[in-house]
């Protein structure tokens, strides 16, 4: 096999073509929601539907166990909110501030931004591949999200997974040549990027969607959301 | 330039007869041997005819190189050059151990080459389908430039013929073929898209003769010699990887052996040319390098007697002798992006196409939601 | 035919904003922890995720190109007669509707008024629960599900009248604001109308009781269906415009005050009349002086909680007025159960589930986590602002065998006024 042009095809015109896929496709989910029908709410405000926009979001982002308001489900999610909160920090601070990662962007944006140095973008990328192991088995584990778990969120998991897993081996030379591994993190990553419309892991898109009304719904009650 | 005598006496005779003493021979034997010890013994016992005992991998090379040297007339050269700059020839010029004098003096015989022949024309060309009768299915072919093959391959003619045809004769009687630098290996800068010539490697169109692929812009020029040496020495090709080239010398990244690695694994990267980290010798893969995914051995056997590489000038690694590096992003443009930033417009179309359909999707339910909304039971209670 | 109503009515419902949430939730199940009914069993059918998956295949099925796809290839159940009748079982009996689940969701999502949405449409399907149908059915056609009809409001006023020596003014002209009660109080807890009747007057509150908007209970709401729904508020806001009035008050019902506050006006035109809640109400006099308490007044009675309902706290807003009240009427014994306020458990009861005599088993069992959080603190006295909220600690302390004093936050109030 030639990964010298596997390579190039992954980083050419599958990266492209994939690309196309992920904006058309999120376009294509956000425009049907979008244009589904926003019904206005009459109900006189309380408090502010803003102010509790504001906190909604503050609260979103500290979901750590600590936090009073986490810790009375923390006991039954351990695993989901230690894991969850570890991977989603791992990587989003990899795929913004590793230095691959970021020449990417710029490429693409025509602007770059410091990067974070290799042993720490390592030990996150560590730490969110294990997190990723942990929520696989506790996916299998827990009876609920048994339940809640098919072919999607299965197939979700591991197209979130492979471009991780191939990502820190690229970085670390493990197994295979770098071309090869490298190719086979690009393409993990195109395949990934194909999905993402037709899967929750587009839940980044819609997340603006419910802390908001969350925001407004409680603002509005003059509740803390 | 090689009417010298005749390629039938040995090395070692053709030395003598140049007034090399004995001590000579074996003193500039045992300099080979260092060049060799990097290529690595690979103990063909039957090339040497010695006991495998001195053969090892652990043996001095000298015995070894003495001893084909005795028995072995020099080497004939044919050297065609196609669709190249001459560069990989300007760099042999430059190799330092062995020198491209001491090889042409000693121990081959280049009777073909149209940038260092004094002969031209006619001349030239009755030499060397001369030599090629003469030594048919004894000399190495080496090749310079792509091979161009649209149209007829009209584009490179040599005294009216094309670079194809005379590849094709010339590698019939070669017993080992050479491609130095990325264009006769891989097709290089003539490749590069729309590639208007069809250029090609030589191993695309030889597919029946061994063809040892050294590719780079240029060549490095040790790598060119040692190979020519094993086979002068053992009558061997090098190992070589699933592009031809020797397991040896491209078995691992630019990379790999980076002086400059340690700074990339700290995350200190020069983000200019002249910038601090620029000055203080840090990583350049920001400015592009392509080190980690070109396999060449400049990080360790250097340019110019070792003196420096592109990386250790401050300059990143272009990849010029991978596949197709002419192609591989800019060279300015960091590794990991992608290849083709896509347009604006592109993306757009893509986001409108998706608006279309979504909001296609969504005119459908908002009806679905009014028909629903009229059938709905118990309206009179409203 | 059951199955397409229910279908026609998920699609009606579902706009962009339940369609945006349904779009957001990445089924972590983190939910579950929240709902008192998931917590209190660990049957993973509980959790609240679970509750909307109906609605959830129903828009995936009827409005995405994927959930077309999928019902196609059999990757996925198209929603058919079974699954309502496993839903119905789900969403109106383990679930009082609470949202607190909205609380602990990353996504925020509200999963609350989304499940509000699963029962629409399985009460246009004709799903409801026998015994909370039979409810709604009684209110509709007599006015109140626990019978308080024209005849048994008249008399039932009467005699607490009479028995607390107060006076109740019905349909008075030219009165500002109306004071609508639940049938519960004016049936279970009479005490209630006196005490609160006692505080506006001491206020100096120009007020009336409506003949017409005599029940403000809606279990039209509880059910889901948005016409009963609105025939029943309309019923309300009818009496209320004849009269005149410019304000609504209304008395300690969670639901109701949802209702009528925070649903009516999407649902309906509603008249241009503010409406509030009597926790608020006792709030505003304490703080204008129109009504002075006396401080400490159950002080030295043992530990005092308060309950927070859903409904009149989390989703209605009147989380500080009654700790306000009660660190004035109890700062030494006054405490805080964990978790409170918007975090606070819910009672168990609500949303219905108390009318649905097989709900009974599950709503003892979320009842239990009600009992461990005032035993933790030491409490002696659960104070609450929900009758409905009070008729289910009640029915638990004796099911249980319970020692515990329940009292609603009015009475108190009512009781330690100069």
């Amino acid at each position: 096999m030639d990964w010298n042009a596997t390579l190039e095809f992954a980083r050419g015109p599958f990266f492209t073509a994939a690309l196309f896929v992920f904006v058309g496709g999120l376009t294509y989910r956000l425009v049907r929601v979008l244009t589904l029908g926003w019904s206005r709410d009459r109900v006189p405000s309380a408090g502010s539907k803003a102010g509790g926009v504001a906190k909604s979001y503050g609260k979103g982002l500290i979901i750590w166990p600590f936090v009073p308001w986490v810790k009375q489900t923390f006991a039954g999610n351990a695993v989901t909110l230690i894991a969850g909160g570890i991977f989603h920090l791992g990587l989003f601070a990899i795929i913004i501030f590793g230095a691959p990662h970021m020449l990417a962007w710029k490429s693409m944006l025509g602007f770059g931004w410091p990067t974070l140095p290799l042993p720490i973008i390592d030990w996150l990328a560590a730490a969110a591949i294990a997190a990723m192991v942990a929520l696989a088995i506790n996916r299998v584990a827990n009876p609920l999200l048994r339940k809640l778990s098919g072919p999607a969120e299965a197939l979700n998991w591991l197209f979130v997974f492979l471009p991780m897993l191939t990502g820190y081996m690229t970085t670390h030379h493990l197994l295979f040549r770098y071309e090869v591994i490298y190719s086979l993190h690009v393409l993990a990553v195109d395949v990934m990027l194909i999905w993402i419309p037709f899967s929750r892991i587009s839940h980044f898109v819609f997340y603006f969607f419910s802390r908001t009304i969350h925001g407004a719904q409680f603002g509005k009650r003059a509740v803390t959301p | 330039m090689t009417k010298g005598s005749e390629p039938q006496e040995t090395i070692y005779e053709h030395l003598r007869s140049k007034g090399v003493s004995r001590r000579d021979f074996v003193k500039y034997c045992g300099a080979l041997a260092g060049t060799m010890a990097f290529c690595g013994v690979p103990a063909p016992v039957e090339a040497s005819g010695l006991p495998a005992s001195l053969a090892g991998p652990q043996a001095d090379a000298t015995p070894l190189i003495v001893r084909a040297f005795e028995t072995k007339p020099r080497v004939p050269v044919i050297w065609l050059e196609f669709q190249d700059c001459a560069g990989c020839t300007e760099a042999l010029t430059r190799s330092q151990s062995p020198t491209l004098g001491d090889l042409v003096l000693n121990e081959i015989s280049i009777d073909y080459h149209e940038t260092l022949f004094a002969a031209a024309g006619f001349q030239a060309e009755e030499n060397r389908d001369a030599m090629m009768q003469k030594y048919h299915g004894q000399y190495v072919l080496v090749v310079e430039g792509s091979i161009p093959v649209a149209d007829g391959g009209i584009h490179c003619t040599i005294g009216g013929r094309t670079a194809l045809d005379l590849l094709e004769e010339a590698a019939e009687g070669a017993a080992a073929i050479i491609s130095t630098g990325n264009c006769s290996s891989f097709g290089g800068l003539p490749k590069a898209d729309p590639n208007p010539t069809e250029a090609k490697g030589v191993w695309e169109i030889i597919t029946d003769k061994p063809v040892v692929n050294i590719p780079g812009c240029p060549a490095i020029p040790e790598v060119t010699t040692a190979v020519l040496l094993q086979f002068i020495v053992f009558g061997t090709l090098p190992e070589l990887d699933d592009l031809n080239r020797p397991k040896t010398f491209y078995g691992q990244t630019i990379h790999d052996r980076c002086l400059r690695r340690p700074f990339y694994e700290a995350g200190k990267f020069a983000k200019s040319f002249d910038d601090e980290g620029a000055r203080k010798g840090w990583c350049l893969y920001k400015l592009g390098c392509k080190g980690p995914t070109t396999y060449n051995a400049c990080a360790t056997i250097k340019w110019d007697a070792g003196l420096s590489f592109p990386i250790q000038s401050g300059h990143p690694c272009l990849g010029c002798s991978q596949p197709n590096f002419w192609d591989g992003g800019g060279f300015y443009q960091g590794q990991s992006a992608p290849l083709n930033r896509p347009g604006a417009a592109a993306v757009g179309v893509a986001a409108a196409a998706g608006a279309v359909v979504g909001a296609g999707a969504a005119t459908a339910n908002r009806m679905k939601k009014r028909r629903a909304g009229s059938a709905e039971p118990g309206d009179e209670d409203a | 035919m059951k199955t397409t109503r229910a279908i026609d009515t998920f699609v009606e419902e579902t706009g962009g904003w339940v369609a945006s949430q349904l779009e957001a939730c990445t089924r972590c199940g983190i939910c579950a922890e929240a709902c008192h009914f998931y917590q209190a069993t660990g049957n993973p059918d509980f959790a609240p995720v679970w509750k909307v998956e109906l609605l959830k295949r129903a828009y995936e099925q009827e409005f995405t190109l994927g959930g077309k796809l999928r019902t196609m290839l059999h990757l996925q159940k198209k929603v058919d007669e079974a699954d309502l009748e496993a839903w119905s079982k789900l969403v109106y009996e383990a679930c009082t509707v609470c949202n607190k689940c909205a609380m602990v969701c990353p996504m925020g999502i509200q999963l609350g008024p989304i499940i509000h949405d699963v029962r629409a449409g399985l009460a246009e399907a004709g799903m409801v629960p026998d015994d909370l149908a039979a409810a709604v059915n009684k209110q509709i056609e007599e006015g109140s599900p626990l019978g308080v009809t024209d005849d048994v409001f008249e008399s039932r006023l009467e005699w607490i009248a009479d028995d607390w020596e107060i006076d109740l003014p019905v349909d008075k002209e030219g009165a500002d604001t109306l004071v609508i009660f639940s049938s519960i109080e004016i049936m279970k807890f009479p005490d209630n109308l006196a005490h609160i009747a006692s505080i506006l007057n001491a206020a100096g509150e120009n007020w009336t009781l409506s003949s017409k908007a005599r029940e403000v209970v809606n279990f039209g709401f509880y059910e889901g269906s948005a016409d009963h729904t609105r025939l029943l508020l309309s019923r309300v806001f009818d009496g209320a415009v004849e009269l005149g009035v410019k304000k609504i008050v209304v008395t300690e019902c969670g639901h109701a005050y949802d209702a009528l506050r925070w649903t009516a006006p999407n649902l309906m035109d509603v008249p241009d009349i503010e409406i509030t809640h009597i926790a608020a109400v006792l709030g505003e006099y304490v703080e204008s002086g129109r009504i002075t308490l006396k401080a400490g007044a159950y002080d030295g009675d043992g530990k005092i909680t308060f309950h927070d309902a859903c409904k009149i706290q989390r989703r209605g807003g009147h989380i500080e007025e009654p700790r306000k009240l009660l660190s004035i009427l109890a700062p030494e014994s006054f405490t805080e159960m964990t978790p409170n306020r918007e975090q606070a458990i819910c009672c168990g009861g609500g949303g219905g589930v108390i009318a649905i005599k097989e709900a009974d088993p599950i709503r003892y069992k979320a009842f239990e986590l009600k009992i461990a959080q005032a035993e933790a603190v030491g409490a002696e006295t659960v104070v609450m602002a929900c009758s409905n909220c009070r008729l289910q600690f009640l029915d638990g302390a004796e099911h249980f065998d319970w020692d515990m004093k329940f009292r609603g936050l009015a009475e108190m109030v009512a009781e330690a006024m100069e």
